[in-house]
């Protein structure tokens, strides 16, 4: 016989209990808010800017495709471009460099990105913004420029004022306030400017060589389709990349796709600390209605039926959760679009999406229904017989019913951490190999860390009760009352302290990591290693730079000046580069290649196999760098063919070689003897070590004489590295600080849960002669040991963390620095003490008789 | 109806081992009153769990209403108690979330029966033990003895063939403890069912067919009315 309509009551019963207990209730479901708010927010953020790519595909490229050229394209590309154009394709070129500009109020030149075009067709689509408002081709000429505001205030420039590029005057017309094709060229290294391709070839800054990143932007019609065009574009440019509207913006979609699935890892941590408070709340839940489920069993309920009324509860405050935090998470995702500004000068909007709301209270709900799983598994065992029994419990059961317990337990756990990693692997995204694989690094590191802190947790009541027991009366009473509190049974002390020790756990190693990172860049370079570089010095130059730097004071060691020579790498050992066996993410380096060369073998550098040349060998030799002879499987004799402009060379593999990181060569994979290269068009690079206070007075000099050469000092790219490292930092900081919010939610729901004993506490207190004040103080004393407890925990393993992402993933040194550690305790103390408040502070206006009276 | 053969319980709590029911041997026949009479820990309401499948004997077997019930697993048990066993605890033990008609109801709805309107009925037990008017009230917002008559009500909603009850006046004051056992015994008269009942009150057991005594585990007295 079927049980009929059960399932009304235990909705009715899941219900009613809920209202019944929603003080409890309300912080579990702030809990799950907290993480599904943080992940509806980046989620959410994510998709609008994934549809806005797609949807202004065309404007955030100015074109409906484009080819990228590190050089000068050649007069066969040329051609087919010309081709296109004959057959009603509009195409426009758009260079992008870097150069230096100085102004007459300020003669230390700064850095800047520098970007050609041609204003009568560039945009081809959306629109460049000035102020004053005009329009584009109006305001740029041969002899004008339009600059990004801080160039503006750097240079101590106004509208109407010359500044000077590449030893070249240009006025400046207007202020570039924004572009459409912005997000295409990647983040800025300086302020920008802007000028028209004659302006450019004025200032001489792009030679044969040079190695400038081109754009060719094409407006397609209606009798040529994209796929042809990009066939054509396919041959003439085999080693460029080529984009159109239809796919978006790769590099764009794959950072964002990156950082989505990061942040939103991130997120799942506030997420599960939320489950980690549901499943706490519903074990002591389950506790309380003990009788009620024995009542039922006795009537003939199932086991089953009985999950069943808890699973509609748990269902209840999961979606409950979700709702509140998809409403937080629309707060969240107005975070990112003032950084997205910042860094690139796109403005986003963020209007409410359905999916990413569906997809937030999904997850929230599957989180909360997977941690209320093994507390719903004890439901099993409440016996019926406890409604008649409980003096005498039987405590040595036998070892069946114990393995079958931990069985259960086992489980259940797997069941957890399997729906867990599921949800990983589905939030992050990408290929399906590299979700499985870093879901299940994440999962498995997340779960180790709350069993690190729940160990730690146990260590630490443990240590706490001994320390209280051994010296009784040597404590002040209040602290003493406080503590016991702590670790009474029943208490849930080891959970909070581990749902609030994650959270600051995991965001004091990011800062941590941060500030490594961060000294790790800005400590004293290692003796010799420079400090300032030299860019796109020409051949003509090379050695007049040279003197420059040998003469000019400041400058503390000989500095070094390399040529090389831009090439396309197209044989092997006589095998076609097209059919050469290279693994998948090696196949970049079967292409365009920098070449340089040298009589000696170069600072730093030391040869592994084979011997470096002497004199100048009779047929072209190369040395080839350790890391990209295993790439494409080198060794000493190989044949290696190139094509530098036009003019086809030969080299025999003579040596393997080491290279020091940190010197300018480091990046040339090929090092040819010398003979072979010279006479080709080649541009230089120069590197030295200046005392900082002479850099600015280099640079006056540099551009004075050499306008053309860009000069970068280190300290500047730092700077930037530093505000992006910041950014970056804030984002991951400000999102695992929801996690903190979910640990601090749980304590309050825990100090929920036990207001009924708490009250009977106070009124006994009262009733004793303990006034308020006093009874405040051993509730503050509890919050406070516990906020500092979780404190010390978290910064502990934060420690231990940020020392193995250094060493193993970031291969570097770790810094320890106190400060942060103890700002962080303090600082979950006090959120500790805010949040047991927040929950308690009704119960010591009560009268004594009226707790007395309702008993 | 009832057969109890060699039932023993033994609890070890840890630090000593006690034997709590030591060897019982009962046949409770179709439609009697058994009246189970003895002092505190003799063993009453550790027997009375285990003729209700509520508790599993350390050595014995129990037969209830022709099926054998020792070594079942719980949701079987828990079956067979919703369809053969209505129980009446000393505590009411009603469901505070349900109201009156509900709790009533739950029987009902866990076990199901045979093909009998669950709501009506429900409404004639209330009626029955007057509180037709009290069937949407909460057991907060009845008095004990109100909440006893629920209890009962409930006891009886799917016409189980054995009714135990573990001192259902217990906590009663005696008007109420009389109204409630007066209700007890006209209903099961009613019903014809078997009655069980654990009591260490006098009067009560002498309303009973059957009484026997505990003592130390062991039954030592027997005696019919």
């Amino acid at each position: 016989m079927n049980s009929r309509g059960f399932w009304k009551t235990a909705l009715k019963i899941a219900w009613r209990e809920s209202r019944g207990s929603s003080t409890k209730f309300l912080f579990v479901i702030f809990a799950v808010a907290v993480g599904v708010g943080s992940l509806t927010g980046v989620r959410g953020f994510s998709e609008v800017l994934a549809r806005m790519l797609k949807r202004e595909a065309r404007t955030l490229m100015a074109a409906d495709a484009y080819v990228r050229l590190l050089g000068v394209p050649t007069q066969p590309q040329l051609d087919v471009i010309s081709n296109l154009e004959k057959r009603g394709v509009q195409a426009t070129r758009v260079t992008e460099t870097l150069s230096m500009v100085t102004s007459r109020t300020m003669d230390i030149p700064a850095p800047v990105s520098v970007k050609s075009v041609d204003p009568a067709l560039y945009p081809f689509y959306g629109t460049v913004t000035l102020s004053p408002p005009g329009k584009l081709s109006d305001a740029l000429r041969d002899d004008t420029t339009v600059v990004s505001d801080d160039l503006r205030v750097r240079l101590k420039v106004e509208i109407g004022d010359t500044v000077r590029v590449g030893g070249e005057d240009f006025r400046i017309a207007a202020i570039l306030v924004s572009e459409p094709d912005r997000l295409s060229s990647g983040p800025a290294i300086g302020p920008r400017v802007m000028l028209t391709r004659a302006g450019l070839e004025r200032t001489q800054l792009i030679q044969l060589g040079s190695r400038a990143p081109q754009r060719i932007l094409l407006k397609l019609n209606d009798a040529i389709a994209i796929p042809v065009v990009r066939e054509q574009l396919k041959k003439a440019f085999p080693d460029d990349a080529i984009f159109d509207y239809t796919e978006s913006n790769q590099n764009v979609t794959r950072s964002l796709e990156f950082a989505t699935g990061f942040l939103s890892l991130v997120s799942m941590i506030a997420l599960i600390v939320g489950g980690v408070g549901v499943a706490t709340a519903m074990h002591a839940h389950l506790i309380q209605k003990m009788d009620s489920i024995a009542i039922m069993k006795s009537m003939g309920a199932r086991s089953s039926q009985v999950v069943s009324i808890y699973v509609f509860q748990t269902i209840l405050l999961g979606l409950a959760g979700g709702a509140l935090g998809v409403v937080m998470g629309s707060g969240v995702q107005h975070l990112f679009p003032p950084i997205l500004s910042r860094f690139f000068q796109v403005q986003v909007d963020v209007p409410w999406l359905p999916s990413s709301a569906a997809q937030g209270i999904l997850t929230g709900l599957l989180v909360t229904l997977l941690f209320t799983l093994p507390p719903l598994l004890s439901i099993q065992k409440i016996r019926p017989l406890i409604i008649l029994r409980r003096a005498m419990t039987e405590s040595a059961r036998d070892w069946r019913s114990r393995l079958t317990d931990s069985r259960n337990g086992l489980l259940a756990g797997m069941l957890v951490i399997a729906g867990l990693a599921g949800i990983a692997v589905w939030l992050i995204g990408g290929t399906r190999e590299q979700a499985v694989r870093v879901g299940s690094i994440f999962t498995g590191g997340l779960l180790g860390s709350l069993l690190a802190l729940a160990g730690v947790a146990w260590v630490l009541l443990r240590l706490l009760r001994f320390f209280v027991t051994s010296f009784p009366l040597k404590l002040p009473s209040t602290l003493r009352h406080g503590m016991a509190n702590i670790y009474r049974p029943g208490s849930q002390s080891e959970s909070v302290l581990t749902a609030l020790g994650v959270g600051v756990m995991f965001t004091l190693t990011i800062y941590l990591v941060q500030v490594s990172v961060l000294t790790e860049l800005n400590r004293s370079a290692p003796p010799g290693m420079s400090n300032v570089f030299l860019l796109d010095i020409t051949d003509q130059q090379h050695t007049a730079v040279d003197q420059m730097l040998r003469t000019q004071p400041g400058v503390e060691h000989a500095p070094e000046i390399i040529g090389t020579v831009s090439s396309r790498l197209t044989a092997i050992d006589g095998i076609p580069m097209d059919q050469y066996k290279v693994e998948g993410k090696n196949r970049r380096f079967a292409g365009r290649r920098v070449l340089t060369w040298s009589q000696n073998l170069p600072n730093g550098a030391s040869v592994v196999q084979g011997a470096w040349w002497k004199g100048t060998p009779a047929t072209p030799q190369v040395a080839v760098v350790d890391w990209i002879a295993k790439s494409l499987n080198l060794h000493v004799g190989s044949t290696m063919d190139f094509d530098a402009f036009g003019h086809p060379i030969r080299a025999k593999v003579c040596a393997i070689h080491h290279m020091d990181p940190h010197r300018i060569g480091a990046r040339i994979e090929f090092i040819f003897s010398p003979g072979v290269l010279e006479k080709l068009p080649s541009v230089y690079y120069g590197a030295a070590r200046v005392r900082p206070d002479s850099v600015a007075a280099l640079q006056r000099v540099s551009f004075a004489r050499f306008p053309t050469v860009t000069v970068i000092n280190l300290a500047d790219i730092m700077n930037r590295v530093q505000e992006v490292v910041n950014q970056v930092g804030f984002i991951i900081r400000f999102i695992s600080l929801f996690a903190i919010l979910a640990g601090a939610t749980i304590l309050a729901s825990s100090v929920a849960g036990t207001r009924f004993r708490r009250m009977r506490e106070v009124v006994i207190f009262k009733t004793l002669g303990a006034t308020r004040g006093r009874i405040a103080a051993i509730f503050s004393a509890e919050f406070l040991i516990l906020g500092i407890v979780a404190g010390l925990m978290g910064s502990l393993l934060a420690t231990v963390f940020s020392m193995v992402v250094m060493k193993e993933l970031i291969k570097a040194d770790f810094h320890f620095n106190l400060m942060p550690n103890l700002i962080a305790v303090l600082l979950t103390a006090l959120i500790a003490v805010a949040a047991g408040w927040v929950a308690s502070f009704r119960i010591l206006g009560q009268k004594p008789l009226e707790i007395l009276r309702s008993e | 109806m009832i057969d109890v053969r060699g039932l023993t319980k033994i609890i070890d709590t840890g630090t000593h081992r006690v034997e709590i029911l030591k060897g019982i041997n009962l046949n409770v026949p179709k439609g009697q009153f058994l009246a189970i009479m003895g002092p505190s820990g003799s063993g009453k309401s550790t027997l009375l769990g285990l003729l209700a499948g509520l508790d599993t004997p350390t050595a014995g077997q129990i037969r209830l209403d022709g099926q054998e019930i020792t070594g079942l697993p719980e949701d079987r048990l828990a079956v067979l108690r919703g369809r053969k066993v209505g129980f009446v605890f000393q505590s009411y033990q009603l469901i505070p979330t349900l109201t009156a008609e509900e709790n009533v109801l739950l029987p009902y709805e866990l076990v199901g029966s045979n093909g009998f309107d669950g709501r009506a009925r429900a409404r004639e037990l209330l009626a029955n033990v007057g509180l037709a008017d009290r069937r949407d009230h909460y057991p907060v917002q009845l008095s004990g003895g109100e909440q006893q008559r629920v209890a009962l009500a409930r006891a009886f909603m799917v016409r189980p063939p054995i009714l135990m009850a573990d001192e259902p006046t217990g906590n009663l004051d005696s008007a109420n403890g009389r109204h409630v056992l007066d209700l007890l015994i006209s209903l099961n008269a009613q019903q014809g069912t078997t009655l069980v009942l654990v009591t260490h009150d006098q009067q009560l057991a002498s309303y009973a067919d059957r009484r026997i005594m505990l003592h130390d585990g062991l039954i030592v007295a027997d005696e019919p009315r």
